[in-house]
């Protein structure tokens, strides 16, 4: 019983420090003071915000809700939210009043007219977690560290052609949204070309609001990375010890591995064309949701052939969508695909449950996930 | 028992049935409807005749398809899944039902356990079991097979142990060999308890199948279910596949009763007697 | 005599040590990891045992709060569909002609898969309570309830009206009137019909709400909320947390085979005398 006792003290004294260790490293990070007042003031009108809709907060949850949760803890609330259904109608029908959106998806069918679309056009606004300092790193390219160790060339090569498939993609929206609904037709074109528009915005801007130049697409911010993983300490509720431990001591070397987007980057900024030699040549990717724009990147390098260039074998069939009950994490780890598309917690969480899994490129530098709300119930509340 | 004139003849009541559920619906349809609470009744009750209008709405959807083409392509692709899981579970809960009854230490070791796979909450499990065989092909199918075995291999069994003492020992007095009494006596006499079974394995299986479409994109009306939800395509998918789903499900029960008319004995005599007498 | 009895117990004791004897060899095997190897899977997916036992140990509390949280809404669901069903089959027995074709049509809703209903009934219980745990379990309960009653009203229809050959016209020849020959003879015959359509439903009233528990709101996210079972396996699931998965698969297996051994003893006792006779 006293032993116990004691680890838990231990425990509160680890949390404890890490929250401090991470709260520095924040303020280190902001660093320009001089937007102080202006981010007070947006903090004051989202404390406002989270006041008035106390309790109506949703999330869709399923390794979706740390953000929201740090966000939550910010202005002093209880982490918990309503699970939200992945439609919007819990905030169509004022049942959720600050509902969970990614910008390239959720938020337009909130805001656009089109089919599905709820056509609230610009009566809406967001809290975005960048600009609230709760982001995390979401979509981003993986896959074991064994892969990684056994076929380096391969996924050199693969990085090589989806990250230059991205370039296009992020330089000609248009075009890519029409790739990705001739290959996934799981949403109407005028949502797919939404979803291009806004994809690219969290290729080519960071959690900073500064530009990516295309020669740094996909590259891995260790403090992005480091944000990350500290919220996920914090958030992550594990149930099983030795994973709650593992999670505890884990850092950021055990998350990424830059190595390979490095040598892409170079490779991509010099303009002779690159030999690969793939150890294996024929490779499948698994996508974290269903078949859209937001993987506009993997459908361009296909359709336009860079995986063949590189000496890759990548057919139609070889992009397996997900969105599914059962990770993408679970299907790289057990061998079922050779990478896959995930969020930097998902992989966190994974690995902390005894999977072996490694990020090799970074592809949205930004989190796309925002809360929406209503103006109208805004101004009701006092917030303009 | 005494035949008497038959009124209301049962197309009849079938039809005054389903008359009076589909007025229960519009009704529904109709408060929620008028209820200024909800925005989007299409989500909550739509009325039937609005479900029946979306069959035929010539409206694309997806990139290349109307409703019903989306909702008629997912009903083949579970229906061709369900039927495998289901063939192997059908297979395998005969198969153990035959040696239950051929060996009593199968059948003292495997009892238990059968009635304990039908109390698990498979379906509740699909994910993990998604999860341990990495393929959402073979997990349906694993899946589909689980449900299907139980009320076969037991139905089946109930058969077997149905054949009286005194059939068997006339096969044993005509010295039948083991083979010969299972073919002329046993495998007849428990037809009617394997399709009992069957009919109740049939539509879960399809249950089952379409579960497991939901839990990751790859066609089939579980996924179709589930894109219509997100708002990916319209809401009448949905209500069409909630409609499809329950014909496909009732459609399974009546094909095995069919199948089982064209197998058993019994009906084969029946409908000799019956051709008897018109002829 | 005494031979008799002997094997008797020995045939007892061996239907006992057979299934037992099996059950250890395949934990025996799963806890070694040789069930993996055959399986081809890791023990990141398939924990040992111990393992998973380690980790219910863990998290008690918070198991049993997520079961509690299951287990209303399939009591419930469970008890007012039953009773439902029972009534329908009670009002088309007494309409037998019309009756019948009603059973047909309920037993119609059997065949909707619950992942369709599931949603279905969570917007129509949008509007039941501003409380969403309230709501949660409203939708929960209706969609046990609903395939609960379908499968009573089947069986116990078939109890009240396929009666023994001639008790109708010894009942008639008694001249007992409508009533006492419900009470006499169609009620204790439907007896057992209500056991077996409770030995369909009590599975799948579980099934149904851990399946439903996907689709349904509810407040999750903090230790004082409690999702339910269904929702935290696929949560857990989604968060590769499998050993955590695998525990609260346990407790909901667990939640099936209570269940069904405590309706298992009540029909063994209820249906004690019938067997007597």
């Amino acid at each position: 019983m006293k032993k116990k006792n004691a680890k838990k003290v231990l425990a509160l004294m680890t949390a404890a420090l890490m929250a401090s260790a991470s709260f520095v490293g924040c303020s280190g990070d902001t660093s320009s003071s001089a937007s102080s007042d202006a981010s007070t003031s947006a903090e004051s009108k989202t404390a406002k915000l989270m006041a008035a809709a106390e309790g109506a907060v949703g999330n869709w949850g399923l390794g979706n809700e740390y953000e929201i949760q740090a966000l939550l803890r910010k202005y002093g609330y209880d982490t918990s939210y309503i699970s939200q259904a992945f439609d919007m109608d819990g905030f169509d029908t004022d049942e959720i009043l600050l509902a969970s959106a990614m910008t390239y998806n959720e938020l337009g069918l909130v805001k656009n007219s089109y089919d599905g679309g709820y056509n609230y056009g610009d009566t809406v606004s967001v809290i975005d977690m960048n600009e609230e300092g709760v982001a995390m790193l979401e979509d981003m390219l993986f896959c074991t560290k064994d892969f990684a160790e056994k076929n380096p060339e391969t996924v050199k090569a693969f990085v090589y052609a989806s990250m230059k498939g991205w370039a296009y993609a992020c330089a000609n929206t248009k075009e890519a949204a029409e790739i990705c609904y001739k290959y996934g037709s799981s949403v109407s074109p005028d949502h797919q070309a939404y979803m291009a528009d806004e994809s690219a915005k969290l290729v080519s801007t960071d959690m900073s609001g500064n530009t990516v130049d295309s020669s740094a697409y996909g590259s891995i911010d260790k403090n992005a990375v480091q944000q990350t993983l500290d919220l996920c300490k914090k958030y992550m509720v594990l149930d099983d010890s030795t994973a709650a431990d593992k999670l505890k001591n884990m850092t950021t070397e055990d998350v990424y591995n830059d190595t390979f987007i490095k040598d892409v980057i170079e490779l991509l900024n010099s303009n002779e064309t690159p030999s690969f030699k793939p150890e294996k040549k024929e490779v499948s990717i698994q996508l974290k949701w269903l078949p859209d724009a937001q993987f506009m990147g993997y459908y361009v390098a296909l359709d336009k052939g860079y995986y063949k260039e590189v000496g890759l074998d990548v057919k139609d069939s070889d992009i397996v969508p997900g969105g599914g009950d059962v990770g993408e994490t679970t299907a790289v780890s057990n061998g079922t695909v050779d990478f896959g598309v995930t969020w930097v917690s998902n992989l966190i969480s994974a690995n902390a449950s005894g999977m072996d899994l490694v990020e090799v490129a970074q592809v949205f530098q930004r989190s796309g996930l925002v809360l929406v709300y209503k103006n109208e119930w805004a101004a009701s509340n006092g917030v303009d | 028992m005494r035949k008497k004139h038959k009124f209301p003849p049962k197309w009849l009541v079938t039809s005054v049935w389903i008359i009076g559920f589909l007025l229960l619906w519009e009704f529904g349809a109709f408060l929620v409807e008028n209820n200024p609470k909800i925005q989007n009744p299409e989500y909550i009750l739509p009325h039937m005749w609005q479900i029946f209008a979306s069959f035929f709405d010539t409206n694309l959807t997806t990139a290349t398809q109307t409703p019903f083409q989306v909702v008629l392509e997912a009903c083949g692709a579970t229906l061709s899944r369900a039927g495998i899981g289901f063939l192997i579970g059908l297979s395998a809960g005969f198969i153990l039902a035959l040696l239950m009854n051929l060996s009593h230490i199968v059948e003292k070791v495997a009892f238990p356990y059968l009635m304990l796979i039908q109390v698990i909450p498979i379906l509740g499990l699909a994910p993990i079991i998604l999860a341990l065989t990495g393929d959402i092909g073979i997990s349906r199918m694993v899946i589909a097979a689980i449900l299907t075995f139980y009320p076969v291999s037991a139905n089946t069994l109930a058969g077997f142990k149905s054949v009286s003492t005194e059939q068997k020992q006339l096969m044993f007095n005509y010295a039948a060999k083991i083979p010969v009494t299972y073919w002329k006596l046993m495998f007849p006499t428990c037809i009617p308890y394997f399709f009992t079974g069957l009919k109740t394995a049939a539509p879960m299986a399809i249950t089952a199948s379409i579960l497991v479409d939901t839990l990751q994109g790859d066609g089939g009306l579980g996924c179709a279910l589930s894109q219509s939800l997100k708002h990916n395509t319209t809401i009448y998918v949905f209500w069409e596949i909630v409609i499809a789903a329950a014909a496909v499900g009732i459609f399974s029960f009546y094909l095995m009763g069919m199948i089982e008319n064209m197998v058993s004995p019994l009906q084969r005599i029946n409908r000799k007697l019956k051709r008897g007498d018109k002829g | 005599m005494r031979h008799f009895l002997k094997s008797r117990k020995c045939r007892m004791i061996s239907s006992v040590m057979y299934p037992v004897l099996f059950g250890v060899i395949i934990f025996v095997l799963w806890e070694t990891q040789i069930l993996h190897s055959i399986m081809n899977t890791s023990t990141d997916v398939l924990p040992v045992p111990s393992k998973i036992a380690s980790v219910i140990g863990e998290n008690i509390t918070k198991l049993m709060g997520n079961l509690w949280i299951t287990t209303v809404p399939t009591l419930i669901g469970l008890a007012v569909g039953s009773a439902l069903g029972y009534a329908v089959a009670v009002i088309a027995s007494i309409f037998t002609k019309w009756g019948g074709g009603g059973i047909t049509l309920v037993s119609c809703f059997n065949a909707v898969p619950i992942v369709a209903l599931a949603p279905i009934f969570n917007n129509l219980c949008k509007h039941v309570s501003t409380d969403i745990g309230t709501r949660g379990m409203a939708a929960k309960a209706l969609v046990v309830m609903m395939l609960c009653m379908a499968s009573m009203s089947i069986n116990a229809f078939r109890g009240l009206t396929e009666l023994p050959p001639f008790s109708t016209d010894m009942m008639k020849s008694y001249a007992s009137s409508k009533r006492v020959t419900f009470v006499k003879l169609r009620l204790p015959n439907s007896v057992p019909y209500i056991f077996t359509a409770l030995r369909v439903s009590v599975p799948i009233s579980v099934i149904s709400a851990l399946v439903s528990e996907y689709f349904i709101d509810t407040r999750e996210g903090s230790a004082t909320f409690c999702p339910g079972l269904g929702r935290m396996i696929r949560d857990t699931i989604l968060k590769c947390q499998y050993s955590a998965a695998w525990s609260y698969i346990a407790i909901a297996c667990l939640l099936g085979i209570t269940l069904f051994v405590v309706l298992m003893i009540f029909e063994s006792v209820m249906l004690k005398n019938r067997q007597k006779q």
